[in-house]
């Protein structure tokens, strides 16, 4: 009996720190420039000309890559206000009631390397959210305009779950 | 709960609480789009009113409050808010938007303020259903086994 108290004693320290560890290891909540949250590296390109991108010229060469690779094309380049080495890239997306550009790519120049990064979607959810819907709070925006289907279907969950209750206690089974 | 188990102190302390507990998960509701809260939170707040007038006092009273008929009326009236706000914005650009995009209602001049409207509502609702269930299943469960019932099914 002692024994196994012992055990399960070690067991538990043994969990409070692996989660001690893993609290540590999360990115700092709400850091905008935490790399796992805003972008992902899709691939990189060897350029020779590469002083030629800015705010008019686009490389053919990465117009091509994006092509073959299946994604959309670029149709804007913009340099960002930190360094000169990064550029965000725009598309047009072909939604019918929001004909808007929107912020997709992220370039960065490492040496004669061009790094094509894709922004998360949690960047537009950020950085628009609060201009189309008007709403301050972030969690709402997403909860009921940008995820509205799920959350009529959570409600709906949560309706059936009454409606079986009521079923099998109040009425007993009998339909 | 008989007669002899109430308790005076129980009793006075919920009689104040619960107005107040009520006032509270309707602010919870109403500010979900500016503050944190929401229909989720605020309607558990409202119906945990309902559960400790009957911890409080007894079923019967509880029933007499918030009768069945309500009760079923309330569960469903949430989604059909839900979904009829959905439905609005097909019925009033004649089909051109989709469902649930709520900029093409026009409460106001304002697309964007539309959207925060719509999703106030959309709150309501959802507020709504999760108060009627939670009592719903609150209600159901404390209920005990009537003998009249039983006989019926033998």
């Amino acid at each position: 009996m002692i024994e196994t108290r012992w055990f399960n004693l070690i067991i538990i320290g043994l969990l409070c720190g692996l989660f001690i560890y893993v609290a540590e290891d999360i990115p700092p909540f709400g850091d905008p420039e935490a790399p796992t949250i805003k972008y992902v590296e899709l691939f990189q390109l060897e350029l020779t000309d590469i002083e030629g991108i800015g705010e008019n010229s686009i490389p053919s060469r990465l117009i091509q890559k994006l092509k073959e690779r299946g994604f959309p094309p670029i149709t804007r380049i913009e340099t960002t206000s930190r360094t000169q080495n990064e550029w965000n890239a725009f598309i047009s997306k072909e939604e019918p009631y929001y004909p808007k550009e929107e912020k997709y790519y992220f370039l960065r120049k490492e040496g004669n390397l061009l790094k094509v990064y894709r922004y998360a979607f949690v960047v537009r959810w950020i950085e628009k959210g609060l201009k189309e819907t008007a709403v301050p709070n972030m969690v709402t925006y997403g909860l009921a305009d940008y995820r509205g289907y799920d959350t009529l279907g959570e409600t709906t969950v949560i309706f059936t779950a009454g409606v079986s209750v009521i079923l099998l206690l109040r009425r007993k089974g009998r339909l | 709960m008989n007669e002899k188990e109430r308790d005076v102190i129980v009793e006075t302390v919920s009689r104040v609480m619960i107005p107040f507990i009520q006032l509270y998960a309707l602010y919870v509701i109403i500010h979900g789009s500016g503050g944190p809260g929401g229909g989720f939170q605020g309607g558990v707040v409202f119906a945990s009113s309902f559960i400790l007038y009957v911890i409080a006092f007894n079923l019967a009273g509880g029933r007499k409050r918030f009768p069945e008929s309500a009760n079923t009326l309330f569960s469903s009236l949430g989604l059909y808010i839900y979904g009829g706000i959905g439905l609005l914005a097909i019925l009033f650009t004649r089909g051109m938007a989709q469902y649930l995009n709520y900029g093409f209602i026009p409460f106001t001049s304002h697309f964007e303020e539309n959207r925060a409207l719509g999703m106030d509502f959309v709150e309501m609702g959802i507020g709504i259903t999760v108060m009627a269930i939670i009592a719903s299943i609150f209600f159901d469960l404390a209920q005990r086994e009537e003998p009249v019932g039983e006989k019926e099914e033998k």
